[in-house]
């Protein structure tokens, strides 16, 4: 088991990939905590589905986009576990529309939850990660960062903001051994792109080279490798997992 | 309540583990950008150590405020101006500028702070006795 005796805190756990990434965790014996804004029952569900894990499994209610809370919350937890090994940066809003039609709160909420809910969580993680002189941080980006798509001018502008983040933060922190990467999924099977899936409809497996839309494992398995140790030499990187589809070409 | 000697102990063993100087190397009269090789992310690791050695908050930077040196009304050509020498006397009363107010280059104000200038820094901030 790749984390055994190691710590993990993911944001936007209850749902999508990061719920995939806490079960991924949790499996390979890490203790992990999750954060959930809403959704009690899913967060209390997957607790449940966890229980028998390696790694034990305990969920936080917390709005990502509060600074003081990002560090209550890390700061329990490191007194708790003495240590903090990995933070998975997962949660993550859409709230797609034309710019010229977007209200000014569709942009401020997309920006303020996936951007700034990164930039709280790696601000809280920096103090514990530093003095302990590791740990590794996987912000999950998006491919939609680097590949236009009409009505996401918010989503895409703060997956570019995490994309440089990470490695701006990934600079300032390798000299402490804490490496800061990201993982940018393509078309995933999670609730938050249903929207996209129901208007596309099987059109849109005909673009990803490899013919299907991932899953949220998929996506997990890769940041359980960023997180880990067999990445200790990786740092600053934003890896594509898209089934192809960033490839462009004919 | 620490004493001053206790003060300079807790210093050393923060700029020992944060720099991974040698302990003689902590001398009160050696500064922390040239004689001790800090950088700019150390003062961050330094802050937190002390921080947790003496269990108090500091403020980001109080200790070393960058921010006079970035902002463009106290900078002029590459030198800290009489209004930036004022702000900086008022947030760091704890170090002695007037060397470095003779010819206030802001390449050269990083290697000012001494570790004896941290002392004081922390005696302003904890009761000290002896």
């Amino acid at each position: 088991m790749r984390f055994e005796g190691k710590t993990a805190l993911v944001t936007g756990g209850s749902r999508g990939i990061g719920r995939a990434c806490v079960a991924e965790l949790a499996r390979q014996g890490a203790a992990v905590a999750f954060i959930y804004q809403r959704n009690q029952e899913a967060a209390e569900q997957l607790v449940a589905e966890l229980q028998d894990a390696p790694g034990k499994v305990q969920a936080i209610q917390a709005d990502v986009t509060d600074l003081a809370r990002a560090h209550q919350v890390v700061d329990s937890l490191v007194e708790q576990w003495t240590r903090l090994d990995v933070l998975v940066n997962s949660a993550g809003i859409v709230r797609d529309g034309l710019l010229g039609a977007m209200l000014l709160e569709q942009w401020r909420e997309v920006l303020e939850t996936n951007l700034g809910g990164t930039f709280n969580y790696c601000h809280a993680v920096v103090q514990p990660m530093m003095m302990q002189r590791s740990g590794s941080i996987v912000n999950l980006s998006s491919t939609a960062a680097e590949f236009a798509a009409r009505g996401q001018v918010n989503y895409a502008a703060s997956k570019g903001g995490i994309d440089s983040l990470t490695r701006a933060l990934a600079k300032e922190l390798a000299p402490r051994k804490v490496r800061v990467n990201a993982v940018a999924p393509g078309m995933i099977a999670t609730d938050m792109s249903q929207a996209v899936r129901s208007l596309a409809g099987d059109k849109i497996k005909d673009i990803i080279p490899m013919k299907r839309i991932g899953n949220p494992e998929d996506i997990a398995r890769v940041v359980a490798f960023l997180a880990s140790d067999d990445a200790g030499y990786m740092t600053g990187q934003v890896l594509r997992v898209d089934g192809g589809l960033s490839l462009g070409g004919y | 309540m620490p004493t001053k000697e206790e003060v300079f102990e807790k210093i050393r063993t923060a700029l020992v583990d944060a720099l991974g100087v040698d302990e003689d190397e902590v001398r009160p009269e050696a500064t922390l950008v040239g004689d001790l090789g800090a950088e700019s992310i150390d003062f961050l690791d330094i802050v937190f150590r002390l921080e947790k050695a003496f269990e108090i908050k500091i403020p980001r930077g109080e200790l070393f405020p960058e921010d006079v040196l970035t902002n463009s009304a106290y900078v002029k050509d590459g030198k800290v101006t009489e209004e930036g020498l004022a702000e900086l006397r008022k947030r760091m009363p704890f170090a002695d500028l007037e060397n470095f107010a003779q010819n206030p280059v802001v390449q050269d104000f990083a290697n000012l702070l001494t570790v004896a200038d941290m002392c004081r820094f922390i005696e302003g901030k904890v009761q000290v006795t002896g």
